[in-house]
This record gives C-alpha cells, sequence and structure tokens, in this order.
C-alpha cells in the first residue's frame, strides 16, 4: 500500500498497521465504549457506501449536524473517503443559521444528530430543495413519528451501506485511490461575527499539511504526542481547532479520543479519563476556575484555609513560571512538590487535570491571570493561535519556551510576517485555504499574490521570536481624542474576575471608554447567597446595588493596570445573559459587536447621556 | 440491526493502551462490581490484613481471645446484616440459627467417648453441616417473612427464640440440659488440634486460634460482600427499599426473601458452631433473646447493610465488656455491678446509634472518608 496521502488513507494505513489498538472511546450507559482503529475504518467505509448509495457524487457537500461522538467521525472519513466534502454545523444553530449553512453549501444529505436537530431541518425543508436525505442517529423521538419522506434511521443508512458494498465491494477503494490533493475535504464555516458565516474551503492537501505538521513531532506538544496520549473531544467538531485536535491529530499520531455522553457530562468525563492533551477556549479555562473559585466558598473552614494558603503559593509559583519562560525554578520545584501532596495533585485530580501534560488555550483571547492559575497548579498551560483560513496552523508557545501575553513561535513549516504598515499578521504555508465557498471577491481580499493569508489580527512580536496579538482589525477603538485602543486586552483583564463572564468596552469616536458588563451568574449568585442578599433572576441580581458595588471594585483594579485614557469611565450591566439563539454570540460564543451595538442602544447612550447634557448646557 | 453501533465490542482480545492510573475509566460493568473497585481499596485491604496476621504477636493472650470471639461473631452478625440490613427483613430469631448451628456442630464433632453424645466426625463435615442444618431451618421459616412486614415478622422471630430455647433446656442427651451444658466439638485441622497448649511449635493456644479464626472471617466476608454485590444483593436491596416495587420490576418476593433467610441462617449456623467450639462448655441458656439482641446491637452499632460494618460492630460488642470493665473501675462504691453497667451501655449505645449515628460505625467512618475523598472541596 502505497503512504497516505489523504486524511482517510491515515485512518486506513491505521486499521491495517494497528488495528485492535483503541481509536476512541464513547460512554454510553455509565461505560466507556471503545473503538478500534479497524472498527472505526470499518463503520467509515460503510458510511462511503451509503453515500455511494444515496448517489453522493465527487465534490458534492454532506452536513453533519451533530454533537461530538463516535459517528461525526464514522461521517467525516466515509464523506472524504469518496472525495465529499464534509460541512460542520453547530448543534447550538438556531434554524435560520442551520439553513444559511445548508443553502450556501449546496449539501445534499444531512447527518443530524436527534430530535432536536431534525426538528430545525423540518422548518427549513421547504427552502432546501437539494437536500435529499436526512439521516438521524438517534431515533428517539423521531421512529414511528415522523414520516418525512427524506428521513432516515442511522442503522438502515449502514445496512444500506452494507447492501452496496456487497454489491461493489471496491467502490469506496476506488474513489479512495482517485483521490486529488486538490479536492474539497471540509467547508468550515466561520463563526461570522461581523456578516452572515462564510465557508472556508479546506482542501485534502490542506489537511495532509497539517497531518504533516503535526506528525513531524515538534507541533503543539513536548515531548511528542503519540498513541498513548488521551484527549477528551468535547468543544464543537465543526471548528476548525476541535477538528485539528481530535480528527487532525487522532490520524496524525493515533492519539486516543474519547467522547463524553453529552455536553452536560463533560466534567465529569474529564475526571474519568484524565486526559493527557487537553485543548480549550478561554471560556472554559474561565469556567474551570471559577468553579474552583464557588467550590471552594461552600468548603469547611479548615480546607478554605489550607486551600488560601497553597494558592497563594500557586500564584508565586505561576507569576515565576511566567517570568522564566514556563521554567521551574529549584524554589518553585520545591514548593510545588510539598503543595502537590497538600493541594494541587488531589485539585487536578478533581477537575480531570491530574494527567495533563500539555494544556492548550486558543481560539480567542485570554487573560494572563487564568493562564497563570493554571500554571501555578502545575497544568503546563499554552496559548496556541491559529484560525479556520490557516488550517489552524500559525504560532504556539512550545513547552521551556513560554511568554504569556503571546501567542507563541511560528509553526514548524509555516511562514508568519506582521505588515509594516498596517501592523496586521500574515500567514503563509500549505495549509492556507482554497477560499471562502461561493465568494471570489472574498477570498481575494484575504489572500494576496503572493500567498499570503490576512489573518485580520494586528500584532507585533516580541523579543523577536513570539507573536503578541493586539487585537482584530476590525475591533480597534479610535476614540474622539484619535487614540488608538485594543478593548479585547481590557475586556480579558476585566474577564479575568471569577464574577465577570462578559465585558465589552465601548468608545469608537467617544470621548472615553466605557462598558457593559454581564455577571457570571453562578459566582455572584453564590456571592450573594453568602451575604444574604435575596434575588430572582438574572435581571434583578444585576441590578442589586451590592452588585454593581462588586463590578466596581473589579473595574477600578482593572483601571488602575492601564493608562488613564485606557480607563473604563462608566459601565452598565446586562440585563439579561447574551444568547446565541438571540443573535448576540456566534455558535462560539463571541460577542456580535455590532448586534449588541443595537440591542443595547440606550443602555450605551446612557453612559455618554449626562455628558451630552452637560455639553448643551 | 439496533446491535450495529450500539452493541457492546466484540468479545475478541483488545489491546487499550494509556488507561493504567484512572480507575474510573471503566469499560465493563465487572470493573464497576469489582470487589475492591478502586486502588486504594485493593491496597488498604491487604495493608489490613496483612496488620491483623501480625497482631497476634503483638497482643496478651486474653486480649486474643476477645477479638478471636469478636471475629467468630463478625460472621454471624454479616449474616444478620444479610437479612436484616440487606433484605430488610427484621429478624429477632437469630440466637435460635446459632443455637440449632452449635448443636449441630456439637453433635457431629463432639468427643466420641465422651458423656454426652458426639460423633468425633473431622472439622470438614461439622462445620459445613452445622451451617446447612441452620440454612434449612431458615428455608421453613422464610415462608413466614414472605406474609409477614415489619414488627409482624419481628414478633413471629421472636417466637422462634423462645421455641428453641425451649427445645434446647428439655433435650437433656443433646444438650446436656440447663446449668449442666456440653462441650463443643472438637477444633482439629490437619492434625492440628487447636486446644491443645501449644497447637504449633512456638505459637501459644490463643494466638492459634486467633489465626484460625481470622482465617475464618476473611472467607466469610468475602462470601457474604459477593452475595451483597451481586444480582441476589441487589434483588435484597429492591426488596428492603420497597418489596411492591421489587416486584414489579421482576424480583420474585418469594424466592429471595427465603433466600435471604436460609443464606442468613447459614452464617448463624456455622458461627454456632465454631463459636461455642472454641469456647469449649456451653449450655442452652446461652441461646436467649439476650443474644439475638447482642447480634441486632452489632448490626445498628456497627452500619446496617455493610459487610465491614458488621465486623467492626462485632468487635465493638467483643469488646464491650473489656471497656465496661475499664468505666466501671472509676464508677465510686457500690452503685453498679459491672454486668448491670454492661447492660446500661448495651441500651445507650443502640439508642445513640440509632439516633445520632443510624449508618453506624461504618457511617462515621464513611464520613471520615468523604472528608478527605473531596479534598480540597467539600461537595
Amino acid at each position: 500500500m502505497s503512504t497516505p496521502r489523504t486524511l482517510p488513507q491515515h485512518i486506513r494505513a491505521r486499521a491495517q498497521q494497528t488495528p485492535d489498538r483503541i481509536a476512541m472511546r464513547e460512554k454510553d450507559f455509565g461505560l466507556w465504549e471503545e473503538v478500534t482503529w479497524a472498527e472505526y475504518w470499518d463503520r467509515s467505509v460503510l458510511v462511503g457506501h451509503a453515500l455511494l448509495a444515496l448517489g453522493v457524487e465527487v465534490g458534492d457537500r454532506v452536513a453533519i449536524h451533530s454533537e461530538n461522538r463516535r459517528e461525526w467521525l464514522y461521517s467525516d472519513i466515509g464523506i472524504t473517503a469518496i472525495r465529499a466534502a464534509t460541512v460542520g454545523l453547530y448543534p447550538t444553530n438556531p434554524a435560520p443559521e442551520v439553513l444559511h449553512v445548508l443553502r450556501d453549501s449546496g449539501s445534499c444529505v444531512l447527518i443530524a444528530e436527534d430530535q432536536e436537530q431534525v426538528d430545525k431541518y423540518l422548518e427549513i425543508a421547504d427552502e432546501l430543495p437539494d437536500l435529499r436525505t436526512v439521516v438521524y442517529i438517534d431515533p428517539r423521538g423521531i421512529r414511528g413519528r415522523y414520516d418525512h419522506p427524506a428521513l432516515m434511521f442511522w442503522d438502515d443508512f449502514i445496512a444500506l451501506g452494507e447492501q452496496h458494498r456487497a454489491e461493489h465491494p471496491d467502490a469506496v477503494t476506488e474513489r479512495l485511490e482517485a483521490a486529488t490533493p486538490e479536492d474539497l475535504a471540509t467547508l468550515v464555516y466561520t463563526s461570522g461575527t461581523t456578516g452572515p458565516p462564510k465557508g472556508a474551503m479546506l482542501t485534502m492537501a490542506n489537511i495532509e499539511f497539517v497531518i504533516g505538521v503535526l506528525a513531524s513531532g515538534e507541533a503543539f506538544v513536548e515531548p511528542p504526542a503519540g498513541d498513548h496520549d488521551l484527549i477528551v473531544s468535547y468543544l464543537p467538531l465543526c471548528h476548525v481547532a476541535e477538528r485539528l485536535f481530535t480528527t487532525w491529530f487522532n490520524a496524525a499520531v493515533g492519539t486516543q479520543v474519547n467522547f463524553a455522553e453529552s455536553i452536560e457530562t463533560v466534567q465529569q468525563a474529564l475526571r474519568e479519563v484524565q486526559p493527557t492533551l487537553l485543548f480549550g477556549v478561554p471560556r472554559i479555562w474561565e469556567k474551570i476556575a471559577a468553579g474552583v473559585h464557588i467550590r471552594m466558598s461552600g468548603a469547611t473552614w479548615f480546607k478554605r484555609k489550607v486551600y488560601d494558603f497553597w494558592m497563594k503559593r500557586a500564584a508565586w509559583i505561576g507569576r515565576t513560571l511566567v517570568e522564566n519562560e514556563g521554567n521551574h525554578t529549584i524554589a518553585t520545584r520545591i514548593v510545588y512538590a510539598v503543595g502537590w501532596l497538600v493541594l494541587y495533585r488531589p485539585l487536578r485530580e478533581r477537575l480531570g487535570l491530574a494527567k495533563v501534560r500539555y494544556a492548550a488555550s486558543g481560539a480567542a483571547p485570554i487573560a494572563p491571570e487564568v493562564l497563570e492559575f493554571f500554571m501555578g497548579i502545575g497544568v503546563p498551560m499554552h496559548e496556541v493561535y491559529g484560525m479556520t483560513e490557516n488550517s489552524a496552523i500559525a504560532t504556539a508557545n512550545r513547552a521551556g519556551r513560554v511568554k504569556v501575553g503571546t501567542v507563541g513561535e511560528p509553526q514548524i513549516g509555516a511562514e508568519v510576517r506582521i505588515d509594516e504598515k498596517t501592523g496586521e499578521i500574515l500567514t503563509r504555508h500549505a495549509g492556507t485555504f482554497a477560499g471562502y465557498w461561493g465568494r471570489p471577491e472574498a477570498t481575494a481580499e484575504t489572500i494576496d499574490e503572493d500567498g499570503w493569508l490576512h489573518t485580520g489580527d494586528v500584532g507585533e512580536w516580541v523579543d523577536g521570536t513570539h507573536v503578541k496579538i493586539t487585537d482584530r482589525i476590525k475591533d480597534i477603538i479610535i476614540t474622539a481624542g484619535g487614540k488608538n485602543i485594543s478593548p479585547s486586552e481590557i475586556e480579558n483583564s476585566l474577564k479575568a474576575s471569577p464574577y465577570i463572564k462578559e465585558a465589552i468596552v465601548i468608545g469608537d469616536r467617544r470621548k472615553y471608554l466605557t462598558a457593559l458588563i454581564g455577571i457570571e451568574m453562578d459566582t455572584v449568585g453564590n456571592w450573594a447567597q453568602q451575604r444574604k442578599i435575596p434575588f430572582t433572576t438574572y435581571r434583578d441580581l444585576s441590578e442589586k446595588p451590592e452588585v454593581v458595588e462588586l463590578v466596581q471594585s473589579i473595574v477600578d483594579e482593572t483601571n488602575r493596570k492601564f493608562a488613564s485614557v485606557e480607563t473604563i469611565k462608566r459601565f452598565r450591566l446586562l440585563p439579561k445573559e447574551l444568547d446565541h439563539e438571540e443573535g448576540e454570540l456566534t455558535a462560539t460564543q463571541k460577542i456580535k459587536r455590532s448586534a449588541i451595538a443595537t440591542v443595547f442602544a440606550d443602555l450605551i447612550e446612557s453612559m455618554y447621556s449626562d455628558e451630552k447634557s452637560q455639553v448643551s448646557a | 440491526m439496533t446491535t450495529l453501533l450500539r452493541s457492546a465490542p466484540s468479545t475478541k482480545a483488545r489491546t487499550s493502551t494509556g488507561v493504567r492510573g484512572r480507575p474510573l475509566l471503566r469499560t465493563s460493568y465487572e470493573q464497576d462490581l469489582a470487589l475492591a473497585n478502586t486502588p486504594a481499596k485493593r491496597r488498604s485491604m491487604i495493608g489490613l490484613i496483612v496488620a491483623s496476621f501480625v497482631v497476634p504477636f503483638l497482643l496478651t493472650d486474653d486480649l486474643l481471645q476477645v477479638l478471636t470471639l469478636g471475629m467468630i461473631s463478625a460472621v454471624g452478625a454479616i449474616g444478620l446484616n444479610l437479612v436484616t440490613g440487606y433484605a430488610g427483613q427484621v429478624s429477632l430469631g437469630h440466637a435460635f440459627f446459632i443455637g440449632l448451628g452449635a448443636y449441630t456442630g456439637a453433635v457431629l464433632g463432639g468427643d466420641p467417648d465422651g458423656s454426652i453424645v458426639g460423633y468425633g466426625l473431622p472439622i470438614w463435615v461439622w462445620l459445613p453441616a452445622a451451617g446447612v442444618v441452620a440454612a434449612v431451618a431458615g428455608l421453613i421459616v422464610g415462608p413466614v417473612a414472605v406474609r409477614l412486614r415489619g414488627l409482624y415478622l419481628a414478633i413471629v422471630t421472636l417466637g422462634l427464640v423462645f421455641l428453641g430455647d425451649h427445645v434446647f433446656r428439655e433435650a437433656r442427651s443433646i444438650t446436656g440440659g440447663p446449668g449442666v451444658g456440653r462441650r463443643g466439638a472438637q477444633l482439629e485441622i490437619f492434625g492440628i488440634d487447636f486446644h491443645a497448649m501449644e497447637p504449633i511449635e512456638g505459637i501459644s493456644r490463643n494466638q492459634a486460634q486467633f489465626l484460625l479464626a481470622l482465617v475464618f472471617l476473611i472467607v466469610f466476608a468475602i462470601l457474604g460482600r459477593n452475595i451483597a454485590r451481586s444480582g441476589v444483593g441487589r434483588a435484597f436491596g429492591a426488596i428492603r427499599d420497597r418489596d411492591v416495587a421489587a416486584a414489579v420490576i421482576g424480583v420474585d418476593l418469594t424466592k429471595y426473601k427465603i433466600m435471604a433467610f436460609a443464606m442468613s441462617s447459614f452464617f448463624a449456623g456455622v458461627t454456632g458452631a465454631l463459636y461455642y467450639a472454641v469456647i469449649g462448655v456451653f449450655e442452652p441458656g446461652a441461646f436467649s433473646l439476650l443474644l439475638s439482641i447482642q447480634y441486632i446491637a452489632m448490626v445498628l452499632i456497627g452500619g446496617v447493610a455493610t459487610i465491614s460494618g458488621s465486623i467492626m460492630g462485632a468487635m465493638f460488642i467483643a469488646l464491650l465488656p473489656r471497656i465496661s470493665q475499664f468505666i466501671a473501675a472509676y464508677i465510686p462504691g457500690e452503685l453498679l455491678t459491672v454486668f448491670q453497667l454492661e447492660a446500661i451501655l448495651y441500651g445507650a449505645l443502640i439508642i445513640v446509634f440509632l439516633i445520632f449515628e443510624p449508618r453506624g460505625l461504618y457511617g462515621i467512618w464513611l464520613r471520615i472518608r468523604n472528608y478527605w475523598k473531596g479534598w480540597p472541596f467539600s461537595y
């Protein structure tokens, strides 16, 4: 057999070389069911056959609308094996966004997880004439109730594949061998903070480049990841970062992927699996840290004292590590060793971080305080950077060379440059995407003639080796005084507090900066309960004068860290939690600034209104 | 068809890698049900057993005898816990089953040349036989439990004790009658006579008996634990929580209630035979209501529906005379005798545990364990 050239060929190669090793596990009825490489490949081939039986042609798009589970990977590999392209949908996508993605991509088959996702499809079915078949994985509530002609149960779908395989045993292999590097492998829809999501086209060659980087042993993890590493797959697989950590890592070096029973049980799954590699977005890391905070505030006196004492040491260890690029000194080693016995080991074990040898944060900026917290308790945190358009390969902090506040050094095989004039970060490598699906003009804006990808992020070099990102170009605030301010730095500093979930700094073309702040219901609720402050809803809690005071103290503390033009003069608490369904957040929980500006226009104006009256007076 | 993807993995051997040191990552239900399902439990269990084998070489002989009898009673307590704790069938008749076992053992294993009937059979015969005879009696009583619940069952089993008490007193050819009594079975295993002063070179009688009782306890504790963690144990639990609900989910009430009594009586029977073999001479008055109450106390103080609790409770009750002697030394004058004090302590302890620590000594242990298990959190 020739050396594998495409993603599905990598899976086949592993299935031939190590058929009985574990490729993935999924928790079902309390047990971790194991799937070997041979079974993984076999299922994927059956999906391929089934799709062939449904008439899927080369270059067709097949959508997957599901939480992370084994069938996601079987489908992804099956789809690419027959040279079709995978389109991932966020499980949280509301029906109008589902419609946009399915119509924009022109998908002909949809693999939907359960009744929830099937219902979304049925709502919009009339507007999707190209979509021929909808395969549902979980039959609960669907079988025997819905009689839409397009619906098909997963088991029947697989049976169709078996039948097709019996009739045309080589059909999938033929397609697999005929694959070219230019084949479209997947459409990854961007989160769309500024407009409707665009489908970024990643080709087989792009993914092959990523797999090559991962397999080189010099990407992300040090010492290199291998088939003894476990990961828990829990972030949406349609996002390029989770696809890299789940599917591509798994194909490149054979890491074992573990799926939780559902998104609600991820914490429990982490405890059971104790992964060695863990990727999270800043929100996840903030939430874990906030969770520790809440649970400790409910602990007994003695436990709290021990915790406080050792967390002070941890803060010191974290700071020292930050100063030493992630390396221990003799003093921190000794302190850590004692603290490990008393607090850090059990704490990490409860959080599911006991065996983590590499933790990464990416996809959005994170506050250095959060990184420090985890480094202090002994979790080696690394901030990494990448985006859909460069197949998630750009820069990464490497073990022993961590510079907190930067996103690290360029990855092997990747060229990174900062535009002298605009300060924009540019990347160039074989993983640069082929363009936006059906939007040549948008593609031309993003990739220039020399093949440089314009990331849309403004950054600078630190010590000539590491890249520090200032902000998104579009988000940079220019105040009425003409000063350029990066809001995300201030926002992250605010969000480092366990009490603050959302912070939106406002001030473009205004005299001073203001902020809209959303409290974290869990922690602030806990805080209020301990002070015997009665409250009912999120809004009620936000309006309590004590809570406003609490937030004021956090804002004051943040203001001390910044220059006076960058201080927040006023703030308002959001009366509701921001929500994806209502269009305030993207599927990846990123804030849509334009939507916020319209929805909360009154609130924003109220922060500037006195001044106007003063001016007019 | 649904088996395609939902089915359990095929039986062919697979090489699971990288999951060592992750006790919570369970890939089969067997791991969930294992005797010691966490490495910590496994380690501490082995440590405890090893330590127990060292004990006889560290303590004085008189204390050793107390512990020996405590360990043998523990098996009886496990038996009572099976029927009362796990299956929830209150039984006051435990003394009767213990008595049956004691006399079966004594008759079959007794000295053939003695004044009272004895066949001199080896321990391999009389010990199981004692259990079986008691179990058969349990089988006969069991059906009563199917029809009765709670207090009524307690009264009926109480009747058993009086019935037994009368029969044991009157059957003089077997029991020797009240005030006289008879000798228990001979204790000889592999040619080692455990009644001799020094059964094995360098090991005293009390040390040897302690080790014998320890092995006996380990075997029956594991047996009890296996019953509790298997399907039978879960059926018992279902009946205890609500017998009607148990019947609805398919637990055969008649079968399992009878089984509970039979198993419990088997444990009681072997305990009776061995206990009085070690004691030597015993008389029919020993199997009165007081003995039943002692066993109830073991279960309640140790912890309902736990094997380790039964052992803790039995050891505690066995040591109670020692404790009351110790306390009596501080009580001035002739106010109370040691025996009165002991009786008061029984009553007081049962009341205190039922009110303040319904899960018994095991509950206290559980609380301590959970404090550290949750470290550094409290919940």
